[in-house]
């Protein structure tokens, strides 16, 4: 039963992480990530590490992953191929894909491939349970745990700023509506109402008939 | 695996029910689930149209109680459409995504205690599992995937206007619901679900008084999460047609149909087992083991019945309104909330 499990994920998180380089479609390549993360989770759930499966597909196919479909659904939605690269970045990838292989058959063979003899380590009650992960968290790896929050922090600080930069840091700005620009009463009498305001849907902006916005208006014909 | 379990993978899941129990559990966990769709149904078209001074459906059957019936096997008979710009698979695919994380948050909703059935000890609920809130957490992530591939395949600007909107809406205040179960979690020790209510028992009030910011942080994120209103903007009629399943006809719009309400169903469950005692009575009453589901399935209607009030009651919200919610209200309560919980636990 559990070698079933593992093989269907194994072939799962195979067969997403080769989509995500091989599809076209930016859209297809991110919905092969996100299955290769969920069939990732299955495998750590084989292990019996509940939390962090569960953390895995909250985290990473969730919200990360969340966030790249809503990009790529916006931006890059049609199908048209990822830029054409030049032949210098193909012999580059190659490179870089022939040593990354190379670093990982060494870690394999490293271990002697003792594993494929042995049962593995033998399973403790309470093991990957989250109550034991946050004890080691706030003990053996409390230093990379605060060191990852910190980091963390300053990535939503950060976040914060340039959000609040694109629409300046005037105090005004708190009351207003992002992509709405306020309308004082003058402006409105004046006739300098903006276009597509509900003053003009009201018929404010018709009636000063001098101003940009009531010409504008008059030339289409209203409605 | 092997090796170290008779059991195998079932025995990961949970160390002492018998395989065939397993099976009639997740039989029985999809039959509840699945019959009370209808039953919400019901209540919800009787229960607005007596709010809204009509009289709902009262054709079907005795008072129209059969409508949801008649309506489902409408919805089954019809034939199956596509647009011509969709993506076949994927367009298929959506609802299945959608139905099946419904059903399996559904399974850890606990129903009662360990019990003693068939000479071997059962417990009544899906599974059990250690991590509780974020398995649902986790298939909630999953779901989304439901709405958004199900908007963006249809190919149509009204679909993929109400995807987006959802997508947006659960990634706000799913942060939200979290953050407002952790207090729970801080007073309970635990985050099993049975071990949520019996903390309760041991604690003697149950979670929603002490936890009552938690508890409106929760609810209100709720409706958020299922698409209800007055957060129904995934869905908004006036302005998208009918959001990220305009496109869905049939037996596929069936299916996100059943999963909406009993997602609506999931989030009563959680409510019930984690802020209002799950299988326990008030007052010290311990009635007979076979009351236990009945108490759930009242408490969780309950709630049900304050999603159609509210539903009924308030107007829907401004996108920004929503948003703005989310993040600077409902979010820094929920921190503030844990963080006092966090406090006070460690002091006592």
């Amino acid at each position: 039963m559990s070698s079933v499990v593992f093989f269907v994920a194994a072939i799962g998180v195979l067969a997403g992480a080769i989509g995500v380089v091989v599809l076209a479609n930016p859209f297809y390549s991110v919905l092969a990530l996100v299955a290769h993360l969920i069939s990732l989770a299955a495998l750590f759930l084989l292990l019996r590490a509940e939390f962090v499966a569960a953390a895995q597909v909250v985290v990473y196919a969730g919200a990360v992953m969340v966030l790249y479909v809503f990009v790529v659904a916006y931006v890059g939605g049609q199908d048209q191929p990822v830029r054409s690269s030049g032949p210098g970045l193909r012999l580059i990838a190659a490179l870089f894909g022939a040593a990354l292989l190379c670093e990982l058959w060494i870690a394999v063979i490293g271990s002697s491939l003792k594993s494929l003899t042995e049962h593995g380590a033998p399973y403790t009650p309470g093991f990957g349970s989250p109550s034991q992960i946050g004890q080691l968290l706030l003990t053996r790896f409390l230093e990379p745990f605060e060191v990852a929050s910190f980091l963390l922090l300053v990535a939503a600080v950060g976040a914060v700023i340039l959000a609040r930069r694109r629409r300046g840091l005037g105090d005004e700005d708190e009351e207003r509506l992002p992509g709405f620009p306020a309308i004082s009463v003058a402006e409105v009498l004046s006739g300098r109402v903006p276009t597509g305001s509900m003053a003009e849907a009201a018929g404010l902006g018709y009636e000063v008939g001098e101003s940009a916005a009531g010409t504008r208006r008059q030339a289409r014909g209203g409605w | 695996m092997t090796a170290h379990g008779s059991g195998g993978l079932l025995a990961v899941v949970s160390y002492w029910e018998p395989w065939w129990i397993q099976i009639i559990k997740s039989l029985l966990v999809f039959g509840v689930g699945l019959s009370m769709v209808p039953v919400i149904l019901i209540l919800e078209r009787k229960g607005l149209g007596r709010f809204q001074n009509r009289y709902g459906p009262n054709r079907v059957g005795v008072f129209g109680i059969m409508q949801p019936l008649a309506d489902i096997l409408k919805l089954l008979r019809k034939e199956q459409f596509r647009p011509a710009t969709s993506v076949g698979l994927l367009f298929a695919l959506a609802p299945v995504i959608s139905i099946l994380t419904a059903v399996a948050t559904f399974a850890i909703i606990p129903f009662g205690d360990v019990h003693n059935l068939f000479g071997t000890n059962v417990g009544l609920y899906g599974i059990d599992v250690s991590i509780g809130p974020l398995y649902a957490f986790a298939f909630g992530a999953i779901a989304f995937y439901g709405i958004m591939l199900g908007g963006w395949a249809s190919g149509s600007k009204y679909s993929f206007l109400g995807a987006m909107r959802g997508a947006a809406q659960l990634i706000s205040y799913e942060v939200a619901l979290g953050l407002s179960l952790i207090g729970v979690v801080f007073q309970a020790g635990t985050l099993s679900l049975t071990g949520i209510v019996h903390a309760q028992q041991h604690y003697g009030l149950w979670f929603f008084l002490p936890q009552i910011v938690g508890f409106l942080i929760f609810m209100v994120s709720g409706f958020a999460e299922t698409n209800r209103a007055p957060f129904d903007l995934v869905e908004a009629d006036a302005e998208l047609v009918g959001g990220y399943n305009t496109e869905y006809g049939g037996g596929r719009f069936a299916s996100y149909y059943f999963a909406e309400y009993l997602n609506v169903f999931v989030i009563s469950g959680l409510a019930t087992t984690m802020f209002l005692g799950g299988w326990l009575l008030p007052f010290g009453i311990h009635p007979p083991a076979f009351i236990d589901p009945i108490v759930v399935l009242v408490k969780m209607f309950v709630f049900v019945i304050v999603f159609i009030w509210v539903r009924a009651t308030l107007p829907r919200l401004r996108y920004d309104q929503l948003m703005r919610f989310g993040w600077k209200v409902l979010l820094p309560l929920a921190t503030v909330n844990a963080l006092v919980t966090a406090i006070l636990v460690v002091e006592t």
